[in-house]
């Protein structure tokens, strides 16, 4: 692999994770709103909200280290007729200054409620589109470990799932200087039992996308199969502990989070599970983000 | 509107002795690593064992001379973030360094690999038919060195009427991908693309 790929593993995760817990925010907002108020909501959410510009400019940084010639990169626009690189790059400046205009509206509380929830809004479809792009991107002719359905699935997955654990740990972090608010923890129980059922079932969909996606590839030429060969013999340290990592964050820590906040009592487990599910969960993604970069082969010459 | 412009490769009287791989590196100066014009030596068969002799069965070898095919459907330039790719009005794909952000993505896109990432530069380079010779009236430097005359230049739809249309002797890939501008004339062994017969032999050469 390319060491300069590692700025597009970085860059990819990131965006993943920024679009997923916009995402996963706005509907908790939503949630709050309802139960706690808007201004209890407000206050619960927004630090990790506020946190979504930061990563996606960190992603942005990330990217420009993947160019040859950064003093160029003004000019990687022009081909959005034809060119989803083109189209990638355009999605993920217009997501950064959205989600950075809808942070700073909110914290100086710039224009309605309505009106920044609608930004925020906003910037998730654009969130969506890039992420579209990014798939898109990848999905070349002459690229058969790339051009499957499986590069959207996984990134899509990747992004609800980074999302959701993201957002898990954030809310579980700000709801600590909530503790004397009423009904903070009760939401933040309802939030946790959500997202752990919600990382579960994303769990599933990756693990069963990998065997579907091994066996499409296995009929798609020699490139295809020696991309397969890679993952099983010089990466195949990596993938198991890529799957294990997953497994034990979307899956063994999920399902203790959905316990611990079905009892009484269960909220010092709180931080320690949000967080390690978050840790590992975000690990793996990247382990898995190496592979795709690692495993590719082209056809031809 | 100018004709496209292409290559032909005489497989029947290249010998795979890389003249024009050296010429190309000679005339455009490319740094170690980089070759625009690469020489593929694909070979298959095997040996069987017939009574107390070892005797060969279908063993072939073929030189593939390749560069940039200058395709009519030109995947690097419609991928090209930056419009740095792009096809002039005789069909020579070039690149604009000025333009080019080095992002490498048209050498993930193009089946032929012309396109190469030069580190010294921050930039991608390619074959560009020695464009400069040809707006000349000259012939690009590997036409001019093959010492066989197996490599000619031209109009595609000249070379088709005078050589035919065969444009994918294996190792290359499908030439439905991208519609290379180039003319490959076939010797009696040469395989079709996607044969899995055989082996590029000079991997550590390429």
């Amino acid at each position: 692999m390319n060491t300069r790929e590692w700025a597009l593993i970085i860059f990819t995760t990131l965006a993943q994770l920024a679009v997923g817990m916009l995402f996963v925010l706005l509907i908790v907002r939503s949630y709050a709103s309802r139960v706690l108020g808007a201004d209890k909501a407000a206050a619960w959410t927004n630090t990790p909200l506020y946190s979504v510009p930061v990563i996606m400019i960190a992603a942005l940084i990330a990217s420009l280290f993947h160019l040859g010639k950064v003093m160029n990169v003004i000019g990687a626009v022009p081909n959005l007729a034809t060119s989803w690189m083109s189209r990638e790059v355009v999605c993920s400046v217009t997501f950064t200054v959205l989600t950075v205009l809808f942070a700073f509206f909110e914290w100086r509380k710039i224009g309605s409620a309505a009106l920044r929830i609608g930004l925020a809004w906003l910037a998730v479809v654009v969130g969506a589109v890039l992420l579209v792009s990014m798939s898109a991107t990848y999905m070349l002719p002459a690229q058969p470990a790339w051009n499957t359905p499986a590069t959207p699935i996984n990134f899509f997955v990747a992004s609800l799932l980074l999302g959701i654990l993201g957002s898990a740990a954030g809310l579980v972090a700000t709801a600590k200087s909530q503790a004397e608010e009423a009904g903070v923890q009760d939401a933040l129980k309802v939030v946790l039992k959500s997202c752990a059922l919600a990382a579960v079932l994303l769990l599933g969909i990756e693990l069963l996308i990998l065997p579907m996606y091994i066996a499409y590839l296995s009929t798609q030429g020699l490139a295809a199969i020696r991309s397969i060969y890679l993952m099983a013999t010089e990466y195949g340290a990596l993938l198991f502990l890529r799957l294990l990592l997953v497994f034990i964050g979307a899956g063994v820590l999920a399902f203790y989070l959905y316990q611990k906040a079905s009892v009484a009592g269960g909220e010092k487990s709180f931080g320690t599970l949000a967080y390690t599910a978050f840790a590992l969960v975000f690990i793996s993604e990247l382990l898995g983000r190496v592979l795709f970069y690692a495993t590719h082969y082209r056809i031809g010459v | 509107m100018a004709k496209q412009l292409g290559f032909f490769v005489d497989i029947n009287k290249c010998t795979g002795c890389k003249a024009c791989q050296v010429a190309c590196k000679d005339k455009n100066d490319l740094p170690t690593g980089i070759r625009w014009r690469r020489v593929f030596q694909y070979e298959g068969g095997q040996w069987v064992n017939q009574g107390s002799s070892v005797i060969p069965s279908d063993v072939y070898a073929y030189p593939v001379s390749a560069a940039c095919m200058h395709c009519q459907n030109a995947v690097c330039t419609q991928v090209c973030p930056s419009g740095a790719m792009y096809k002039r009005e005789d069909g020579i794909v070039q690149v604009d360094a000025n333009k080019c952000i080095g992002c490498r993505y048209c050498s993930w896109a193009c089946p032929y690999g012309a396109p190469q990432f030069n580190e010294s530069l921050g930039v991608m380079t390619k074959c560009n038919m020695c464009v400069d010779l040809v707006d000349k009236g000259q012939r690009p430097a590997c036409v001019e060195a093959c010492p066989y005359r197996a490599l000619d230049f031209g109009a595609v739809d000249e070379l088709q009427a005078a050589h035919g249309n065969f444009n994918a002797p294996a190792p290359l890939p499908d030439p439905n991908i991208t519609n290379p501008s180039v003319v490959y004339n076939p010797n009696k062994v040469t395989k079709f693309t996607g044969d899995t017969s055989g082996h590029i032999m000079n991997l550590e050469e390429l």
